[in-house]
């Protein structure tokens, strides 16, 4: 029986996948909390996590540490296997974080889209805030499902790769494990 | 041959990954820096910039009073806050729920701070409406009532909630609102002109977001501090504090 977590182990056993993931869901945490207004950088610094807030951070944290751990984990298959990296599932899923997110506030992306499409913008711009908690599981869902199919092709024999070089990284590997 | 072909596959896959996570840290860090909802410096360059004379003068409390501006505190506080509001906006619903009691608890209350409202109906069709109404109830000294009623009952955005109904509704609600004058101001629509003036000068201050404060010295409205955004009350107090220190000396 293949679980999940034996990807996970795989990949984040080694300390450069999870500096990688790390790098790529921190930046989008602040992003998406700055958004979100939890976060604010001027006049102070400062965290700030009101009561009717605390559903959309749990999923928006939840869809950036989906993210890191994906981008981190296609970079993995594409260094030890020649299949073909999933980067559909990945940005449609990223993407859809995104757009929820940046328009669940009223924030200066709303007035954009309000002032560039006008009616059409308030309308797009309301529906996005209105359904923000829907939109970010349903990102959640997507990336969930990427994580499924990396997590395939990492723990199915597909992904051995006994090419020289990634045969000596792989020993690399071992020998500091042993140590 | 064939290994040629994957290992340029390969270097393909490769570089257009790593050009993806470039062009998204750099949406990001691009997103951070010129967002004015998140990092407002440049903004705030720009505004202090921008406030000449003529737009000090504009916020300064007596002027603000004077050009019918709902407000809360002592006529004689050295510092004014002037918030831009939207009644469908949910984030000025948490400012008021959360940061404003305590703004007004600790620095209204005390004299040191007057709270001016500024209309800025940006979030929805129905807001105009809202905006008038409020407006309406100010004439007869009920602004605040009306204000609080509308964002403890708010609802999604143009789910019909500030429907003309409903607002009337809203202010039969208000004790010792006369409502035949009321309903005359709501349907001539006496108020719309100048809430398209506060939303020109919420412009003309480069706010086009809710809820926007700006925080200013009441007597000749300079020394604008920005403050963008549903911000926590740290926040605010730090920049009051700031002020008021340089007031004492």
């Amino acid at each position: 029986m293949i679980s999940l977590p034996l990807s996970v182990k795989v990949v984040f056993s080694i300390p450069t996948y999870v500096l990688v993931a790390a790098a790529v869901a921190i930046p989008f945490w602040i992003l998406f909390n700055a958004f979100d207004q939890l976060i604010f950088f001027d006049p102070i610094w400062i965290f700030y996590l009101p009561e009717d807030a605390v559903t959309g951070f749990i999923l928006t944290t939840i869809v950036t540490i989906l993210i890191g751990m994906l981008v981190s984990m296609n970079i993995y298959i594409i260094r030890h296997s020649k299949l073909k990296i999933s980067r559909g599932t990945l940005f449609s899923g990223s993407s859809l974080s995104i757009i929820s997110v940046v328009c669940s506030s009223c924030s200066s992306v709303g007035f954009l889209l309000i002032s560039t499409f006008g009616s059409i913008g308030i309308i797009a711009s309301n529906l996005l805030t209105i359904y923000q908690i829907p939109l970010r599981i349903i990102s959640a869902a997507i990336l969930f499902f990427a994580l499924y199919y990396i997590h395939k092709r990492i723990v199915q024999s597909c992904v051995m790769d006994f090419s020289t070089n990634n045969m000596k990284t792989d020993q690399k590997y071992h020998e500091k494990s042993d140590i | 041959m064939k290994n040629g072909k994957i290992l340029r596959l390969e270097y393909g896959i490769r570089s257009n990954l790593l050009s993806a996570i470039v062009v998204m840290t750099a949406l990001v860090f691009g997103i951070l820096l010129f967002s004015p909802n998140i990092i407002s410096i440049n903004q705030n360059v720009l505004i202090m910039g921008q406030t000449d004379d003529s737009t000090s003068s504009s916020f300064t409390l007596s002027n603000l009073i004077k050009q019918g501006s709902p407000y809360i505190g002592n006529l004689s506080a050295p510092i004014t806050i002037v918030d831009f509001s939207d009644f469908q906006c949910h984030l000025c619903a948490r400012h008021v729920k959360n940061t404003e009691p305590q703004i007004n608890e600790t620095y209204i209350q005390t004299g040191q701070v007057a709270l001016v409202f500024k209309h800025l109906p940006n979030r929805g069709f129905d807001s105009m409406g809202a905006h008038i109404a409020a407006q309406c109830t100010n004439d007869q000294g009920k602004f605040w009532q009306f204000y609080k009623l509308l964002y403890e009952n708010q609802q999604a955005i143009d789910s019909g909630w500030v429907s003309k109904d409903n607002l009337k509704k809203f202010a039969s609600q208000i004790s010792g609102l006369e409502k035949e004058q009321f309903n005359t101001c709501f349907d001539s629509q006496t108020h719309k002109e100048s809430i398209d003036n506060d939303v020109k000068l919420a412009h003309s201050q480069g706010f086009f977001d809710t809820p926007s404060f700006i925080v200013v010295d009441s007597f000749d409205g300079s020394d604008p501090e920005i403050i963008r955004g549903a911000q926590p009350f740290p926040a605010f107090q730090s920049v009051i504090e700031k002020k008021l220190d340089e007031l004492k000396k």
